[in-house]
């Protein structure tokens, strides 16, 4: 039988099931029958049972989640984690445009198979990706005002944000996304039930204005001044090339 | 390509770190006290584990971030609240000894006992200095064993008793006080 001046040293972990076998028999024995360890114990039970109740149950603010992903995602943009530099542009711009020449009939030329639909692929799984959960905008809007100046000073190019509701295609807002490494602009449209994605990066060649179909989804491309779009949806093809008229004629001048 | 292993690195820290969210602002909330501060302090923190992220080695996710998750709230502290972590006065430990971490408030006790308006338990907890408030939010609320708070608080397991010890006979002189109900 242990004495209470060795038991109390040990009350708290043992309360707080930190006590090992053997050393654990000992101490309940004593506790079921000492009248001064008992209570003791029991008061310490007590105590961890009303903070637990008392307390405030403390949960991550969805807002602040958002904040934490859209902060890794530009981090991730700034250091990559990789040491092998990012691709510059105008490589990436190849793959893709090589993707849409294939999409359209044209020669597949220098790069392999792979290389294109790897291209193709990272704008479609963009397009996926703002679909789940709760991230298709950063910013929700369907004014120009407030999406085009929220992506000042966010990434590299400034996306004509146009609102195409007269078209058909209302503006839902804007989205940052990292594409080979860099921050792109997505705009988001609605075109009845589907979402039309249009991410926005540099151009590097002429116009194409290619319709290219992949897993089920369409991609279409067009340049306009120094910026290149890149429509992803799955609704019809004809829905982007309506899409391009519409943008086209509503950004001009 | 860079993109896709950035893409990888990245959705491996998000499944790693994001399932401890809740547990990451809970401690900040407790040490700071306050929503937008814990954000904040939250936020930073997972940046800097993110950064930090080639160092994490297989195992406990939730004792790592939270360790990250205290460092950050320290630091943000003593910029700027500094009055909340001044040294505990007279630790008595089985094992201390290296004492890196900065300690809290003199007399916890008496502080205790001189608040007129800590009418319940939580709020109790709340008026510890942080290091006796930490190691019961992390033993009671974040169900954490002993060692795994010494590790989130990078003192000995004998300090870590010590101050649960400490924190625990505080809160029962001041709550013996109170009516159970009006405490709880």
């Amino acid at each position: 039988m242990m004495r209470c001046d060795e038991i109390r040293p040990r009350l708290h972990a043992y309360v707080d099931g930190e006590t090992a076998e053997p050393e654990r028999v000992l101490v309940r024995e004593h506790l079921a029958e000492c009248p001064e360890c008992g209570p003791e114990a029991a008061a310490l039970e007590r105590l961890s049972d009303g903070i637990r109740q008392a307390a405030p149950v403390y949960r991550a603010p969805e807002a602040l989640r958002a904040r934490i992903r859209a902060a890794l995602r530009a981090e991730a943009t700034a250091s990559a984690p990789v040491a092998r530099p990012a691709p510059g542009w105008l490589a990436y711009a190849a793959a893709i445009l090589l993707a849409v020449a294939l999409g359209s009939g044209g020669t597949l030329l220098i790069t392999g198979e792979g290389q294109e639909d790897a291209a193709a692929n990272q704008l479609i799984d963009s397009h996926l990706r703002s679909l789940l959960g709760n991230h298709l905008t950063d910013v929700a809007s369907s004014d120009q005002h407030t999406v085009k100046p929220w992506f000042a000073g966010r990434s590299e190019v400034s996306p004509p944000a146009v609102d195409l509701a007269g078209e058909g295609f209302p503006l839902v807002g804007g989205r940052l996304d990292v594409i080979a490494g860099k921050p792109a602009p997505a705009l988001v449209y609605r075109r009845r039930e589907h979402v039309i994605n249009v991410f926005v990066l540099p151009t590097s060649r002429g116009d194409l204005g290619a319709t290219l179909t992949r897993r089920g989804y369409t991609l279409r491309h067009w340049n306009e001044g120094d910026l290149g779009f890149w429509a992803v949806t799955d609704a019809a093809p004809s829905e982007l090339a309506e899409l391009e008229r519409v943008f086209r004629a509503a950004t001009k001048g | 390509m860079a993109w896709i292993a950035e893409r990888r690195h990245r959705s491996r820290f998000e499944s790693v770190v994001l399932p401890h969210l809740d547990a990451a602002y809970a401690l900040a909330r407790w040490l700071t006290r306050n929503d937008a501060d814990a954000a904040d302090v939250v936020q930073e923190a997972v940046l800097r584990a993110f950064r930090y992220f080639d160092t994490y080695r297989e195992g406990d996710a939730k004792s790592w971030l939270l360790r990250i998750v205290r460092r950050t709230c320290y630091t943000w502290l003593e910029r700027n609240r500094p009055a909340d972590v001044v040294p505990l006065e007279a630790e008595g430990g089985l094992d201390d000894g290296a004492e890196g971490v900065p300690q809290a408030a003199g007399n916890a006790e008496a502080l205790l006992q001189s608040r007129s308006d800590l009418r319940r338990l939580d709020a109790l907890v709340e008026a510890l200095p942080a290091p006796l408030r930490e190691v019961i939010v992390l033993r009671e609320l974040h169900e954490l064993g002993y060692r795994e708070i010494a590790e989130v608080t990078g003192v000995p397991i004998g300090t870590v008793m010590s101050r649960l010890h400490r924190a625990r006979s505080a809160l029962r002189r001041a709550w013996d006080g109170k009516d159970i109900d009006d405490a709880v």
